[in-house]
């Protein structure tokens, strides 16, 4: 028989606690329940994660740093891909649209939910379907979307096509044919689908400022840019700066409208980084260098995230 | 203590563990389900990113025949982007037994990196060298050794509108000097010389750059810069070039710059096909669609050779795909056995003739193309003629190293947008070139007899 020292110090059978307190297993323990069984329920995920996640980021890592075709072995060359694209008109080409991809984004879309999500705010009757119809194009797939708007903007037979039959010309253009229009075009198709998403959200949040806010401002004297400006502005800016954070990023991995609708062209006015990374990783068989810029565009994300974490350190409300 | 709740946790766990455990051995096995016959099964993917027409027909009259012998039985998976899922698989040590690339250059990684077989004692066994053109199994060399066998020989000739150069008078080229007179004449009349165009496939510009190397500078030309006897800058190159960039700036291409890279490839086959445009540079691929869209118009088409620069018959040599057999496959011996029946003469005769697949360089007895339209017979017969006499030429798909491909076929258009130069453009061409060249990734290039 074993023995427990007791609260006295006093050797004292084991078996006189067992009849007071059963010796629990391990699995019936609180310790165990609480913080070890929640793990293995997310376990097989975490798993799923590593493998499909983690594991190929940190080989991507790896494989920045060799010339690799994608088969086969890779060969170690430091920093050399890295070097590479400073020197890469390609890369700076695509950087560059990248940017102005950005900025398109980071305005007409978010300035067009807010305008929308302000102006659906009052109105009840047939509110759900104005929601509907605004937000509809951001569940149809990428590809039907981009296939659609192609045939609408075809030159001959598209929308610019009808309206010129109509009278109305200017319109009957090859605007994905064009080094000056293809990008600001293809931001279009894609807003088209995207800034309903937005709207939603907007919307939503909105509807969580409280009510007795406005009536103040009304009381007040205040106009509706007033209103906007001073009371929903502050009001939804969780949201806000969450969305232009997240619009930031999705702008460096745009890829699905300008690969559907141009591959890139023409003579390179739509490539973005995306579209060089693909290109280079299956038809240049050049998987090492496009893991440099893959991991380069994670850089920038991160970079973006980096600068939202410091704003907020420092005070700012975002 | 509720011991039910520990009753349920502990099931729970236990099935989760077992879950986790079982997960991870599912993920690294290789399932191969058993024949009917118990006998050997052989893997294959066939690509169906284009469409799955030509792959059912491979499997319902080339791979049905052979299962219906009764040996080794080959199991067919019609796999979108099939060549990104074999080379995954492979990577991954898995894959295939038949892997299907969709060039040499793509089999000569493959055998670099160790991940198919060479084929040089079964292609002794199987006397290939006797069904094979001479020419064809050096490009499936990777060194010194044969790792691949090329599939579906394409070539690029022009199409024309018959009805239409009979209406208007007009004579199909023969020279790049009568055929860019006659794309003057043709747009005088009203119609657009050349029915081409981008939109969904960009690398078509490729066709043409691969056209006019060939036919202005020559093939032997060509043959010196691939194997790195002279730049890609030299003169003969960049004046090969010019009359394509002169149809690009005159419109000549679908009516304009502008309209060649946003017309589809359906529109553009219908405008030939209605007489809206008068002519066509493209592969042998198109005749599989010719006539639909030239029934529809109740129009007719011919081809003549693509024109040269002195009028001689140069027919530029394409391979679709090729085949090899899998390292890491259980079944090699049985894969090299499948491989002589799907490359026999006959086995190809009913590929070409009743898939509308291109044929692979095999020798196909007239007799076994029978009921095939005669323009495709004849290409076939015109194209085996001319590589046979070396009056072959070469495609960019398949003689070109992948960096220098692309950017020949990317980086013109900024030539023909007047962002850059020619000279400027080929110097581009040969600093990647000399790169990928010096780093042994260009493609085998057959000795030119």
């Amino acid at each position: 028989m074993t023995s427990h020292a007791d609260a006295a110090g006093a050797r004292v059978p084991t078996s006189r606690y067992l009849v007071a307190t059963p010796r629990l297993r391990f699995w019936q323990r609180v310790t165990w329940r609480r913080r070890v069984v929640p793990w293995l329920f997310v376990l097989p995920i975490l798993l799923i994660n590593v493998a499909v996640v983690f594991g190929p980021a940190v080989a991507s890592v790896y494989y920045s740093m060799t010339e690799w075709s994608g088969i086969g072995e890779a060969k170690w060359i430091g920093l050399d891909n890295f070097r590479r694209l400073f020197t890469d008109d390609s890369f700076y080409r695509a950087f560059r649209n990248n940017l102005i991809w950005l900025a398109m984004f980071l305005t007409i879309p978010v300035a067009m939910g807010l305008v929308a999500a302000s102006l659906l705010m009052p109105v009840r009757r047939g509110a759900m379907l104005y929601r509907l119809s605004l937000f509809l194009p951001y569940v149809f797939p990428s590809v039907i979307v981009a296939s659609i708007w192609r045939s609408l903007l075809n030159p001959d037979r598209g929308i610019g096509a009808t309206l010129s039959d109509w009278g109305i010309g200017g319109l009957d253009r090859a605007f994905l044919g064009d080094t000056d229009t293809v990008l600001p075009t293809i931001a279009f198709v894609d807003n088209w689908h995207f800034w309903g998403f937005l709207m939603l959200l907007f919307l939503a949040s909105m509807q969580n400022i409280p009510a007795d806010l406005y009536e103040a401002a009304r009381l007040d004297g205040a106009n509706r840019w007033q209103e906007f400006r001073d009371i929903t502005i502050p009001g939804i800016r969780p949201t806000l700066v969450f969305m232009i954070l997240m619009t930031s990023i999705w702008s460096f991995l745009t890829f699905d409208y300008i690969w559907v609708l141009t591959q890139g062209g023409p003579a390179g006015a739509s490539e973005v980084l995306s579209v060089l990374v693909f290109k280079a990783a299956f038809t240049q068989l050049e998987a090492g260098y496009a893991s440099a810029m893959g991991l380069t565009m994670s850089l920038l994300a991160g970079l973006i995230i980096g600068i939202f974490i410091v704003l907020r350190k420092r005070g700012w409300e975002i | 203590m509720n011991l039910a709740f520990v009753a349920r946790s502990r099931l729970i766990v236990s099935l989760m563990l077992v879950a986790v455990v079982l997960s991870g051995i599912g993920g690294f096995a290789t399932v191969r389900p058993a024949t009917a016959q118990g006998g050997p099964e052989l893997t294959m993917w066939l690509d169906v990113t284009g469409g799955s027409t030509v792959a059912d027909c491979i499997v319902n009259d080339v791979i049905s025949a052979y299962n219906a012998q009764g040996g080794p039985q080959v199991n067919a998976t019609l796999q979108p982007n099939g060549w990104t899922a074999t080379q995954t698989a492979l990577a991954g040590g898995a894959g295939p037994d038949i892997v299907i690339t969709p060039g040499p250059s793509f089999a000569n990684e493959l055998a670099r990196a160790g991940q198919i077989i060479p084929l040089d004692a079964i292609a002794q066994q199987y006397d290939w060298p006797a069904t094979f053109a001479p020419w064809s199994l050096e490009l499936g060399r990777s060194g010194e050794q044969l790792f691949s066998i090329p599939n579906e020989v394409e070539t690029l000739v022009l199409y024309y509108n018959k009805t239409l150069f009979e209406t208007n008078g007009w004579t199909p080229p023969t020279t790049i000097d009568e055929m860019m007179a006659l794309s003057q004449t043709v747009s005088d009349a009203g119609v657009i010389p050349f029915a081409h165009a981008n939109a969904e496939w960009r690398p078509a510009n490729e066709w043409f750059i691969g056209e006019f190397l060939n036919h202005i500078a020559g093939p032997e030309v060509i043959y010196q810069a691939l194997t790195g006897a002279i730049p890609w800058t030299d003169p003969q190159i960049a004046a090969a070039l010019e009359p394509l960039t002169q149809l690009q700036t005159n419109g000549w291409f679908m009516g304009g710059l502008d309209r060649y890279y946003t017309t589809t490839m359906a529109d553009a086959s219908s405008a030939f096909a209605y007489g809206e445009a008068a002519m066509k540079i493209e592969g042998t691929w198109f005749q599989a669609d010719a006539d639909t869209y030239f029934d529809e118009a109740g129009q007719e088409w011919d081809w003549v050779p693509m024109p040269s620069a002195d009028g001689s018959e140069i027919y530029s040599l394409g391979i679709g795909s090729t085949y090899s057999i899998n390292a890491n496959s259980q079944y090699q011996a049985e894969t090299a056995e499948f491989f002589n029946f799907y490359f026999s003469p006959a086995t190809q005769a009913t590929l070409v003739a009743t898939c509308g697949l291109a044929p692979a360089p095999v020798t196909i007895p007239a007799e076994n193309l029978a009921g095939l339209d005669e323009r495709m017979a004849r290409i076939i017969d015109r194209l085996a003629t001319a590589a046979a006499a070396n009056n072959y030429g070469y495609t960019t798909w398949t003689f070109f190293p992948p960096r220098t491909e692309v950017y020949l076929y990317e980086e013109i258009e900024k030539v023909w947008a007047g962002d850059i130069t020619m000279d400027e453009y080929l110097a581009g061409a040969q600093a990647i070139f000399a790169e990928e060249f010096a780093a042994g990734g260009n493609p085998p290039v057959p000795a030119r007899s």
